[in-house]
């Protein structure tokens, strides 16, 4: 919705500028989204007089030109237009100037001749163009041969105090998208009084319209009332200048004088309307029904369009002659030769507008109208100010009375209320007399119930207002929110807590970061090519991913199912930017779907993924280039179970989502997975062009929580100490240093606290196909300090048991 | 006698001012008069030969001597020893400028710091954090908020659907009805629900089809807009500073009566007018209101009863304005860079 200053003008007087009325319309719940200023840009164009026009010495299609700005010396400026001649007052636009267009005015050369200004054509003042002559559109723009010198364009041409009100108006405030309802606002908001035009028609047609034209309604769900007027002996022309300009302010352009005068009446009283040729109306008849499956379609855009079926149509006797309340139908479309109309001015079903003007792509003034909802009791007045518009204009002659088909009247709401609830939900202590006062102002009529009671009586337009609530708005934007005191709330002391998860969450988040990783956020998005890529198998679970029927794009639509894809895709963003040395995790549900279609919501699974490549260290003089491997991964999940609390796992060698079968850790807790780790999948790496070696986890977030260690107790310091004996052996490369260390704690015997591995190494004076390892064992007691014996003892013990479970050499 | 103690006295003073380098020649010098064989100690040491009259006499200035040249060789060992040190310490220099070895640091995303801090805010002022799914009912994310199928305002928000039922929730309003519905009935509830919520935008420098709100939404007797505007403006001064000032303009939701928009002055310009604020000086933060009555009505709670405000806000928003980032995509660009800021 749009409306100039001046239509508002017409009907009540304000003191206020474009822009004091919008701030104070916004502030009332009536936002104003944009002043245009009808002078923008036009403040340094002055009105000149082309005194001489000299030949260009270097052009054959610009002149040089003196103008008179009524600066005393003449400026001059190079121009290319064609019309200009010598005496010609014309728009000058001076150096400095900013054109409605965006171009800005400098000195400049043209053809190296000086030019200090610019003469302006109508298009590029944007001017209106709708009456100007053909050589004019084309070339400058010539103002009266009396129009006085060095004065400003827009002063000389009354535009200094016009503008355009753009509003972004709420969805339910239907009222407001008409100057009247407008108006009604700017009159309690600025305290005047509006000046509404009296509405009134003389039927100097003898012919009565009922007798010319039939009107029903089938679909009553989806029109409520359907009301139409004639008038005949029409002569079509275009309308007034008054009325095209009311229009171009509101953004709609003029046609003629019919359809002009509905869109006008529409602007103003909010009843859109429509204007059929008579003559086209087969049997002089029209039906509200729904379209049939199929049935054709021809709308005023020449378009055919299909009917699904059920759409609301206004139909004659044979056909469809409009999609009602969006577009009419091109065949009873008013043209030059139309000698008799009938207007229409029906109330319809906003919803089922709304879903039609969707489905057909098919927004206009009227629909949108529709969808917010219009007043019911509007159809005869609309009817009559129309039939009084183009009558005044002497272009038609009215016919007797009006076809009114309006089967259930409207019931005037009422909202009963008392002060103390409005004031109670505000926070406020209005006296009665000022709610009263706004109400009233408002064309809300208030009776007092006694006992403190009062009840409202909702005018017509106001299709928003049902409950005590929305009066309270009504009192509180017209009060102002400004004016309201805050307070904080009372009443019962909350305790303000997160969940277990939440707090679980936050912890693993924070925990990780200190760690050296990198949080990231990705969208929930996914697709079957990125399924291909990570290598899922075609009946992998993981495929099973929710399609969204609309999608953003063909490139994401499905919901993801796995973490590591939203996390490899980040990686190979970072890589294309040239950041390849990467710790990133991100925190985040996946969804399964119980079954697809979805009949019931999905299993949402919050997951935990990380992916880490390229140096170990950050660049420093003192740090070797080491790049991280398998192992740092391995122990950033290792650290991250200790920080949860986590422990008593076994880990194995295992498969995983897009993970090197020979590179994979699961973490397990009897046959359950609480983590897995490994090298990302050389092919996946592959299929993405990751050309470095990656290293991803993934852990499921509620898993981790149900097996971390709500409290941890401490164990007592050892009184004795402990001795220590280390064991190099030779075993088969193929041996895993856990089946090792199992061997070595079972046979450890009572006085064994531990055992870590700190040497690993193939190569020179190792036997193909063996390893190295060293292993360094705790002893310790808990009575008495411990004799070598007892420890070699152990140690022969572990030796032996070694040997025979590995057939490990011992190394000197 | 006297003669010789004195001789030697000066002897080993002289020994001790010049001759000495090192600790290691000034211990000689020790060893030399006052060790078990030294010059003086063997005077000492004699003193039993001479005479008894002699014997106390001398006794004393053997050890007046004894103590004098203790003194010097005690401050001469200090003085050694402090310049020994200032010349190990001259040696040892090292080029402090040199980069130190850092552990390695990870970083939060910039969303989640302002979560973070969002709910620490709220949980203070006794709000409560709940959550709900992501994949919602088209009950919960609008019919339960008071918009039935083919309102106009759901053309606010076009969302991503999966069925004609079920949809990527286009906010977190949802989660108020599903926390209403897990109260018992008409119960006082503080809370706030953080989460993703999906939108059918194109991707741009100010839209996402993916972006994270924040709702808030408090029930108790005798909650009122004068309520509402109180708890906005004490968490939008602690966000953004004691001196911003906040704005309630009226607006509508479906699921509000009265409703609001809150504008705080632009934390840019300070509300002189900027790029920001597109010149106007306020900047639009959230959107606010008293809890419409179909809405408490749906889900249990009597608007007769007990009444209560909700109010809604993008993260995105609040952290682009804290930090002064332009381009809401670099938060879903996930690039190192940007996140190593944080």
């Amino acid at each position: 919705m749009q409306v100039s200053i001046k239509w508002l003008h017409d009907y009540i007087d304000f003191s206020e500028t474009a822009e004091e009325l919008a701030d104070k319309l916004t502030m009332a719940g009536i936002p104003v989204e944009n002043v245009i200023r009808a002078d923008e840009g036009l403040d340094k164009v002055v009105t000149g007089k082309i005194e001489k026009i000299t030949v260009h010495p270097d052009s054959d299609h610009m002149v040089i030109t003196s103008i008179n700005v009524g600066q005393g010396e003449n400026i001059q400026i190079v121009t290319g237009a064609p019309n200009v001649k010598e005496g010609q007052i014309v728009p000058v636009a001076m150096v400095g100037a900013s054109l409605p267009n965006g171009q800005k005015i400098s000195k400049s050369k043209l053809r190296g001749v000086a030019s200090n200004g610019m003469l302006c054509s109508a298009d590029e003042l944007k001017l209106d163009t709708t009456n100007l002559p053909e050589e004019q559109l084309v070339g400058i723009y010539i103002l009266p041969e009396d129009t006085k010198l060095g004065v400003n364009i827009a002063d000389v041409l009354g535009l200094s105090d016009d503008a355009v009100l753009e509003f972004e108006l709420t969805a339910n405030r239907g009222d407001c998208f008409s100057v009247f309802g407008l108006v009604r606002e700017v009159a309690i908001l600025t305290g005047n009084q509006p000046k509404w035009p009296e509405i009134a028609v003389k039927e100097d047609d003898a012919a009565k319209a009922a007798d010319m034209v039939k009107i029903g309604i089938e679909a009553h769900e989806l029109c409520s009332r359907f009301s139409a007027r004639v008038v005949k002996n029409v002569k079509i022309g275009p309308s007034p200048a008054w009325m095209q300009q009311r229009l171009e302010g509101a953004g709609i352009r003029a046609i003629n004088n019919v359809v002009d005068v509905t869109n006008f009446v529409m602007v103003e009283l909010g009843q859109p309307m429509h204007a059929y040729d008579y003559d086209q109306i087969t049997g002089h008849s029209l039906t509200a029904r729904k379209a049939q499956p199929q049935e054709n379609l021809h709308t005023l855009d020449d378009s055919e369009r299909l009917a699904k079926g059920g759409e609301l149509v206004i139909a004659d006797s044979e056909k469809p002659a409009g999609l009602a309340g969006i577009m009419g139908g091109l065949e009873s479309e008013v043209t030059e030769n139309t000698t008799t109309v009938v207007f229409e001015a029906a109330c319809f079903n906003g919803p089922s507008i709304r879903r039609t003007s969707r489905s057909v792509g098919l927004h206009s003034e009227a629909s949108g109208r529709f969808e917010r909802g219009t007043d019911i009791t509007g159809t005869i007045r609309a009817l009559d100010r129309a039939a009084q518009l183009l009558q005044d204009m002497g272009a038609c002659t009215v016919a007797q009375g009006i076809v009114d088909v309006y089967p259930e009247q409207k019931e005037t709401v009422h909202v009963d209320f008392t002060m103390e609830q409005i004031n109670t939900r505000l926070g406020t202590e209005l006296p009665a007399e000022k709610i009263i006062d706004i109400l009233e102002k408002l064309y809300f009529k208030i009776s007092d119930l006694g006992n403190g009671s009062y009840r409202a009586e909702v005018p017509s337009w106001r299709n928003d207002v049902t409950f005590m609530e929305d009066l309270s708005e009504e009192i509180a934007r017209i009060y102002g929110y400004d004016n309201i005191a805050s307070t904080t709330p009372r009443g019962n002391i909350m305790q303000g807590v997160q969940s277990d998860v939440q707090s679980f969450v936050d912890r693993l988040k924070l925990a990780l970061s200190y760690m050296g990783m990198c949080e990231e956020l990705s969208f929930s998005f996914t697709s079957e090519s990125m399924f291909d890529k990570m290598d899922l198998p075609a009946d992998s679970p993981l495929r099973k991913a929710i399609p969204i029927l609309n999608p953003l794009t063909d490139e994401a639509p499905l919901v993801r199912t796995s973490l590591i894809a939203s996390i490899l895709e980040n990686t190979m963003r970072n890589l294309s930017r040239k950041n390849e040395d990467i710790k990133i995790f991100d925190v985040a549900p996946v969804f399964y779907p119980k079954a697809l279609p979805l009949t019931e919501l999905p299993r949402e699974v919050l997951k935990v993924a990380g992916l880490m490549m390229g140096r170990r260290n950050d660049v420093n003089w003192s740090t070797d280039n080491a790049v991280i491997d398998f192992y740092d991964a391995k122990g950033m999940v290792e650290e991250l179970l200790d920080i949860l609390r986590i422990g008593r796992y076994q880990v194995e060698a295992g498969e995983y989502t897009a993970m090197h079968p020979g590179k994979t850790a699961l973490f397990k807790k009897g046959k359950e997975v609480i983590a897995a780790v490994g090298e990302l999948h050389p092919k996946v790496a592959e299929n993405l062009g990751i050309t470095k070696k990656a290293y991803i986890f993934e852990m499921d977030v509620l898993t981790l929580m149900k097996y971390t260690a709500n409290k941890t107790s401490y164990t007592a310091l050892p009184k004795y100490p402990a001795i220590s004996r280390d064991l190099a052996m030779l075993v088969d490369a193929t041996v895993n240093a856990a089946e090792i260390e199992r061997v070595i704690a079972q046979n450890g015997g009572q006085y064994f606290k531990g055992v870590t591995l700190f040497d690993i190494y193939t190569g020179k004076q190792i036997a193909e196909g063996k390893k190295s390892m060293a292993f360094t064992m705790q002893f310790q007691s808990n009575e008495k300090t411990l004799t070598d014996a007892e420890a070699d003892e152990a140690f022969q013990r572990i030796l032996s048991a070694v040997q025979q479970e590995f057939q490990a050499e011992l190394r000197a | 006698m006297e003669e010789k103690i004195e001789q030697l006295k000066q002897e080993a003073a002289n020994a001790v001012k010049q001759a000495v380098a090192s600790i290691g020649d000034l211990n000689d010098i020790r060893v030399k008069y006052l060790g078990k064989k030294g010059e003086l100690t063997t005077i000492l040491r004699g003193l039993g030969q001479l005479s008894k009259e002699d014997r106390p006499r001398i006794g004393q200035i053997v050890n007046e001597a004894r103590q004098q040249l203790e003194q010097l060789i005690a401050e001469k060992n200090e003085e050694l020893r402090s310049a020994e040190l200032q010349k190990r310490l001259g040696s040892e220099k090292i080029d402090v400028t040199l980069a130190g070895r850092r552990p390695a640091r990870g970083h939060l995303h910039p969303l989640t710091l302002t979560l973070m801090e969002i709910k620490d805010i709220f949980m203070r002022m006794g709000f409560s954090v709940e959550e709900g799914p992501e994949i919602e009912k088209d009950y919960y994310n609008f019919e339960a908020l008071n918009l039935p199928k083919d309102h106009p305002a759901r053309d606010m928000q076009d969302s991503f659907y999966i069925t004609e039922d079920i949809l990527m929730r286009s906010q977190t309003s949802p989660v108020q009805a599903r926390t209403m519905e897990n109260h018992e009935p008409n119960s006082p509830i503080r809370m706030i629900a953080p989460g993703r919520v999906y939108r059918r935008d194109d991707y741009d420098a100010t839209h996402s089809p993916m972006f994270t709100q924040i709702e808030g939404m408090v029930i108790d007797k005798g909650i009122s807009l004068a309520d509402l505007k109180g708890t906005l403006e004490t968490f939008l001064k602690q966000i953004f500073g004691e001196k911003v000032k906040v704005r309630l303009r009226p607006s509508f939701f479906p699921f509000t009566e009265p409703s609001a928009e809150v504008d705080i002055s632009c934390v840019m310009c300070k509300g002189a007018g900027c790029r920001v604020c597109k010149g106007t000086g306020w900047l639009e933060i959230l959107g606010a209101g008293m809890i419409h009555p179909n809405v408490l009505r749906m889900s249990g709670y009597d608007p007769e009863k007990v009444s209560g405000f909700a109010f809604g806000m993008g993260v995105e928003r609040i952290t682009m304005l804290r930090y002064g980032i332009d381009d809401l995509r670099l938060f879903y660009d996930n690039d190192l860079r940007f996140l190593k800021q944080f």
